[in-house]
């Protein structure tokens, strides 16, 4: 018998007021191409000389970790699951630049140490002392889905009870300008932090229910939208930004659903990055908890009732897609 | 979680060669991968390494693929690792929709960042240099691997280090036993690069010398580089499909010691939970315990807390027990699944490698198999693999016979 899992606390830093659900009534509109995030105050969630030693994205991290776990029914997490696109990416590029400028002398251990992915998962047990399960996923836009689908996955077999899961990536000045490049199909880059509680158990603090998170590789488009089909009464929340590229795909998919699902949107508000879908689940987990829709997350006309469940439909290059579902309490 | 999880397929490359037929032949002979740097553009070439001994156009060349040739390395040897695994597995085009593919690795595409890294910073500007930029994230090399490899229905990336590809296994096992999915080609794979050559210096953890582990007067790691994959595969699918099975991936267990981002606790906690829980899971005591493939880095700091934490649960009565890496260097993000495919070689075979160049224990009761030893039967072995961060993972895999006697 598979165990029900829930959402039972969230929180963010991102390109919004951090730590907060100020964005839901009165959000920054970004009209810029690549905007950082809001830096949390890290009083009382960071010991000051352990801040000071800490990267941004760390900063971050902790801050997110520990405000979710303080708002949350769980003291210590069985497992500590996390997504990241391209890891502790300012000490990676601080070592990369050294080595160009000074060549392989001199380059300093403490850069390398806090550069691997894993930095980041490993901080917060090593914070918390946490011996339970601790991993790490890297892969594109579908970093955090993938860390998902794992404590989803673990929750539901009652391997765990509970997993403190997230997603964090940090976009540096230059890597903005490489993203130019690279990443053409984006309209505003942005930095994300995210953490999240998942537990088994009932609570009055739980935000909604996680039905099920799939994962695609260049999925037939009819099996997607069949797939997506199943829930007719969910609303549908995509990653579109209003650049042809990247909307393209989102737009077929939701053609060939058929009908008029009810579309919601999320980059408009929270911007993109490879981390960025953790904040579609993050605001859908917010709409089915609060039972209202902002009209700044929907795109056509706001409905005046919320909706039951939204599923969340994201793709990263197309190559690689998830599905997340979430359905009211 | 009764579902069964079988090893149905296989496929290697290191310094000990391609294949698992040329892995099995050094191993037997004692010989090791271990040497001069011939390809990584480096000028610390004073540290031996165990570097793949093909070049990037050799590969590109053998696979028929049409990859640049001025990088990618982890994509290339990837390629090779997973064609052989799915080849050896007899997966059809059919079976490949069915089946995911989770491949570990942390540096990705850095040979051909750190190739380009220093023009696209100096010109300040999105320059086509930019482009190059792409690949060097993870989930890039993993999908260009698999699209290298056939067309599987989901693809993702762990990234823990030096256990990326033992929790890429953990995954797939529970996909398979959740019934996500009924086969998953998982693994590792990570090229040598002077990101981390670099990065393992500054913390003085190279040897230059050939590696030692386990031994009294170790002095750190030799990097090596390589690819490997297993083909997992649920009972039901396996049966269905008459696949070989060359083992049971009967236990596994991912902690963490929670102690610090690059040391390990001295009472090895994370190693010591890794290993007790992947007991629990696949149901036997220590004593069913036949070989233990440690992660042995050689490190002063690895080797002395891995084997306090073997000794917590063995005693002074440890069973057989050795590090590979004093023949394939350590491989980092692709060691958990190179040392798997060893210890399913092993299973197969009836062997255990010596610790080549090991000479005095580190503690009383710590000596490790000191040379190669053949015509064993061998029923269970673990494979550890411990990352920075305290990543700690224990693989468990476990002779099959039909008759499950």
């Amino acid at each position: 018998m598979n165990k029900r899992v829930y959402i039972n606390s969230i929180a963010q830093v991102s390109c919004q007021q951090p730590l907060s659900d100020e964005w839901f009534t009165s959000p920054h509109i970004h009209s810029e191409s690549y905007v950082r995030a809001v830096e949390p105050d890290t009083n009382g969630l960071i010991v000051p000389s352990e801040a000071r030693r800490m990267s941004k994205i760390l900063k971050r991290t902790v801050c997110t970790a520990i405000t979710a776990l303080n708002n949350s029914d769980v003291q210590q997490p069985d497992a500590i699951i996390t997504g990241t696109g391209t890891g502790c990416m300012e000490n990676s590029e601080k070592f990369l630049i050294d080595m160009s400028r000074f060549g392989e002398n001199c380059l300093k251990p403490t850069l390398f140490m806090q550069s691997t992915h894993n930095t980041i998962s490993s901080l917060i047990s090593i914070i918390l002392k946490c011996h339970g399960y601790n991993n790490t996923y890297s892969h594109k836009g579908i970093s955090f889905e993938s860390a998902l689908l794992d404590a989803w996955l673990q929750i539901r077999s009652g391997a765990i009870r509970n997993a403190l899961t997230g997603s964090h990536d940090e976009v540096t000045p230059f890597m903005a300008l490489v993203m130019e490049r690279t990443h053409p199909e984006y309209r505003l880059v942005s930095e994300t932090s995210m953490s999240a509680v998942l537990t088994d158990r009932p609570s009055a603090r739980n935000l909604c229910e996680l039905t099920s998170v799939k994962l695609l590789y260049r999925p037939v488009l009819a099996v997607l939208a069949d797939r997506l089909a199943e829930d007719s009464g969910a609303a549908i929340m995509l990653g579109v930004n209003g650049k042809e590229a990247n909307d393209t795909p989102y737009l077929e998919l939701v053609e060939a659903v058929g009908g008029a699902p009810r579309l919601l949107q999320y980059k408009n508000i929270f911007g993109e990055n490879f981390s960025s879908p953790a904040m579609a689940v993050y605001a859908a987990a917010t709409i089915l908890g609060r039972g209202e829709v902002p009209a700044h997350l929907c795109l056509g006309e706001q409905p005046t009732t919320a909706p039951e469940s939204i599923t969340i439909v994201n793709h990263s290059d197309a190559t690689s897609w998830s599905v997340v579902r979430l359905k009211k309490i | 979680m009764s579902e069964k999880v079988f090893v149905t397929g296989a496929g290697i490359i290191s310094a000990l060669g391609n294949g698992t037929d040329a892995t099995l032949k050094a191993l037997l002979s004692g010989h090791s991968g271990i040497g001069h740097i011939r390809h990584l553009a480096t000028e610390h070439r004073e540290f031996p390494v165990g570097e793949v001994k093909l070049s990037d156009a050799e590969m590109s060349r053998m696979l028929d693929a049409h990859y640049p040739v001025d990088g990618l390395r982890t994509v290339l040897l990837g390629i090779i690792a997973a064609r052989e695994a799915v080849a050896s597995a007899a997966l059809s085009e059919a079976d490949m929709q069915r089946t995911a593919f989770i491949s570990g690795t942390t540096v990705g595409g850095m040979d051909k960042t750190e190739r380009h890294f220093k023009n696209v910073f100096d010109s300040n500007t999105a320059t086509e240099d930019s482009l190059e930029m792409k690949y060097n994230d993870c989930g890039y090399s993993t999908e260009l691997i698999a699209d290298g490899t056939g067309r599987f229905g989901m693809v993702t990336t762990t990234s823990t280090a030096c256990s990326s590809a033992a929790n890429a296994i953990i995954l797939g096992a529970g996909l398979i036993k959740s019934g996500i999915a009924d086969i998953v080609v998982a693994g590792g794979s990570e090229a040598l690069t002077k990101f981390h050559l670099n990065g393992f210096n500054t913390l003085m953890i190279l040897d230059h010398d050939r590696c030692r582990p386990f031994d009294r007067d170790r002095a750190g790691i030799n990097l090596g580089e390589g690819a490997a994959y297993i083909v997992l595969e649920s009972e039901r699918s396996a049966l269905s499909r008459g696949a070989r099975i060359m083992a049971e991936l009967s236990g596994y267990a991912n902690t963490c010691d929670a102690f610090h981002q690059t040391a390990t606790s001295d009472d090895g906690e994370g190693a010591y939970q890794a290993m007790r829980k992947a007991m629990d899971m696949a149901q036997l005591s220590p004593s069913d315990i036949d070989y233990i493939n440690a992660h042995g880095t050689g490190t002063p700091n690895n080797d002395e807390c891995e084997l306090t934490a073997m000794q917590r649960i063995w005693g002074t009565s440890l069973p057989l027990f050795s590090s590979t890496k004093s023949y394939t260097g350590h491989t980092t993000s692709a060691s958990g699944s190179i040392e798997a495919v060893i210890c399913l070689l092993a299973l197969q075979h009836g062997f255990v490698p010596g610790s080549l160049g090991w000479k005095n224990p580190i503690a009383e009761g710590g000596e490790p198999a000191a040379s190669t030893t053949t015509g064993l039967k061998l029923r269970h072995i673990i494979d550890n693999s411990f990352g920075f961060g305290g990543n700690d993972s224990s693989l468990i895999f476990s002779r099959y016979t039909e008759a499950n006697e």
